[in-house]
């Protein structure tokens, strides 16, 4: 773990205002049946091929025939796209498993709980989205210690992830007062409607 | 475990003394039903002027729309659900555009109705609508008392395309809503919003009548402006010599055959008004002999006719009828697949459904030789945790009844059909693997059996 942040990327601020400018191709509706735009799989296929490592159909198919649910993921994976394709990585040759790692996994679990959107209008969240990259490929923000990148990562997640629990408490509590409040009998006694279907 | 107490205070909030002595009368008319339940409006009086503004806003309204395009109030409608409804906020930002939204149906709010209640909808108030499952989920349905109230906005602005204006008010009775079924939910109430008119719920079904001719006099005695009911119902009340003359007759449910309107305009003297309506989005659209088709009833609710991958028809092609708006604000709808077909046509500019398809009314014969209304079979399950059901009746009268594999329990199935349909009822059970995305789940081979 100590030297997951061996090496040094390029400056903090220059990677946030990147992906404060992200362009509306990155921020378009993936495509995923008929419905969105973006082919997902041929982003992460071409973003890989300009790093060299040309990834397999299989590879890709996790970013494609997707369902309704993994559209805030592929839309995160999308801005990661946007993200790696900063000249600097392509000079740090990241290696494609350590790569589909981010762009899936990551990616999926950065959109657990966070619309994608979030990641570019938020600066905590921006600020997240940069570092789970640069960590993933085993990089620091340039003028960062290990320790300083390390800790700033954990207390950006640490922080999102209570809010996510706190929120998925208050939902599954609104979600059984509502479902309760259905079953009774008042709920029951009261469709005083002129006419019934 | 505390019963609930429920007393005439919370079920009728704003009563008046007319309303009480309204109440009284449609109780205790000695040619009276046996009422078997209680229901009220629970409308605040602020609720009830909110219920009127609402009535007035669907009368001036226009729907505004052409099929293929977006009314102004998408954008900001789709931004609301994706920010308020649990099962949008998950799926993360709003689109821009209606047609990246995924399609839902009656299977997704099937399984948490819950993920659909927006964040603003107040626990405390909320109302269920129960579904018959015409489509094979039978569904608990989030509502409140101003929508209930409010449909009748909707029956209104229906009435008024055939030239009528509601007259009736304090001492008269508004509605009386029809059922014909073994078991049915009976009650009397008041709308507060035509100055505490009579409403009465009733089923013409013997057993619930000391005397079978108290139909007719209890109804020529109510004298309603208006009857509600469906097909299965109103045939029953054309064996009833009443002399009964509504302004009008409200149909929904089931779709109505060519006959038996023509019949009840004739023996009633009044339009038959066929309403396309659901519980999860009430009246949405009227037939109308005119136009040829159903005349859309919503000005905020969007209709698109989808194909099975999700993407509108081309012009003039049978599609899936797809809901988005509506005015149950318990329940928006975004995208949500009816499991009904038409075609769009015209009039007048405004959007017409064409050869809608709906509920097909079927009747099942029983041992007994008499015939049940399908709702009867879905309220004899009713308490069965059934997921998905179908079932048939076959041309020498036995029953085959198709469950999903994983649920129900095939001897509580067996039970509450034998006490339907009678012992000796030749019954066979199945178990279905899947039965895709839409089944029809009443059929028979009778010639009888539609009406």
């Amino acid at each position: 773990m100590l030297n997951r942040l061996s090496r040094e990327g390029p400056p903090l601020a220059t990677l946030l205002h990147r992906v404060a400018d992200t362009p509306p191709d990155f921020l378009a509706e993936p495509r995923i049946g008929s419905a969105g735009l973006i082919h997902v799989d041929a982003v992460v296929g071409d973003l890989l091929a300009s790093f060299g490592a040309d990834a397999t159909a299989p590879e890709l198919q996790r970013f494609a025939d997707k369902g309704p649910a993994a559209r805030n993921a592929l839309s995160v994976t999308l801005l990661l796209c946007w993200v790696l394709a900063e000249p600097w990585f392509a000079s740090a040759s990241p290696g494609k498993t350590a790569l589909l790692q981010l762009l899936g996994d990551s990616a999926l679990e950065l959109a657990a709980a966070t619309p994608a959107r979030k990641f570019v209008d938020d600066p905590d969240r921006r600020e997240e989205l940069v570092r789970v990259a640069l960590a993933a490929l085993g990089c620091r923000p340039a003028g960062e210690s290990e320790a300083q990148a390390e800790d700033r990562l954990t207390s950006l997640s640490s922080a999102e992830r209570a809010r996510v629990i706190e929120a998925a408490r208050a939902a599954e509590l609104r979600a059984r007062q509502i479902r309760e409040a259905l079953r009774k009998k008042a709920a029951e006694e009261s469709a005083d409607k002129w006419t019934r279907e | 475990m505390i019963a609930e107490t429920i007393t005439d205070a919370d079920r009728y909030p704003t009563l008046t003394e007319s309303g009480r002595q309204m109440l009284r009368f449609l109780r205790e008319h000695p040619n009276a039903p046996i009422y078997r339940n209680e229901s009220g409006n629970r409308l605040s009086a602020a609720d009830v002027e909110r219920v009127r503004a609402f009535e007035r806003d669907v009368l001036a309204a226009t729907v505004g729309w052409r099929p293929g395009e977006q009314p102004s109030w998408i954008g900001e409608f789709i931004t609301k659900c994706y920010a308020e409804v649990p099962f949008y906020r998950r799926l993360g930002g709003a689109p821009p555009r209606l047609v990246d939204v995924p399609t839902i149906s009656r299977a997704d709010l099937g399984r948490d109705i819950a993920q659909f209640v927006p964040d603003s909808a107040p626990v405390e108030r909320l109302i269920n609508f129960r579904t018959s499952g015409t489509t094979g989920h039978p569904l608990l349905l989030a509502s409140h008392p101003v929508v209930a109230a409010s449909y009748l906005a909707f029956h209104k602005r229906a009435l008024r395309r055939f030239g009528i204006e509601l007259q009736h008010g304090r001492g008269q009775v508004g509605v009386v809503l029809l059922g014909y079924q073994r078991e049915c939910f009976t009650y009397v109430s008041v709308t507060p919003t035509m100055n505490d008119a009579g409403l009465a719920k009733i089923n013409l079904h013997e057993r619930d009548w000391r005397n079978a001719d108290d139909r007719a006099k209890y109804l020529e005695a109510l004298a309603p402006e208006v009857i509600a009911g469906d097909p299965i119902s109103f045939a029953e009340l054309l064996q009833i010599d009443s002399r009964v003359r509504p302004r009008a007759l409200l149909c929904t449910s089931m779709a109505l055959s060519e006959a038996l309107r023509a019949t009840l305009e004739r023996q009633f003297g009044c339009p038959v008004l066929d309403l396309y309506s659901l519980n999860e989005a009430g009246p949405v659209a009227v037939f109308d002999p005119d136009a040829g088709g159903h005349v859309l009833l919503q000005h905020q609710m969007l209709v698109e006719l989808l194909a099975p991958d999700g993407t509108p028809v081309p012009a003039g092609e049978r599609g899936e009828i797809t809901l988005t708006g509506g005015f149950n604000f318990c329940l928006p709808l975004l995208r949500y697949r009816t499991g009904d077909y038409a075609s769009f046509g015209s009039r007048s500019g405004e959007p017409v459904l064409m050869g809608l398809a709906g509920r097909p009314p079927v009747r099942f014969r029983t041992m007994r030789g008499e015939w049940i209304n399908n709702i009867e079979v879905t309220h004899a399950l009713r308490r069965l945790p059934l997921a998905q059901f179908a079932l048939h009746q076959m041309i020498d009268g036995k029953v085959r009844f198709r469950l999903e594999q994983s649920s129900g329990d095939e001897t509580a199935v067996r039970e509450a059909l034998l006490a339907l349909f009678g012992a000796g009822q030749l019954l066979q059970i199945e178990r279905v693997h899947d039965f895709g995305e839409k089944i029809v789940q009443y059929t028979s081979d009778l010639p009888e059996a539609t009406l």
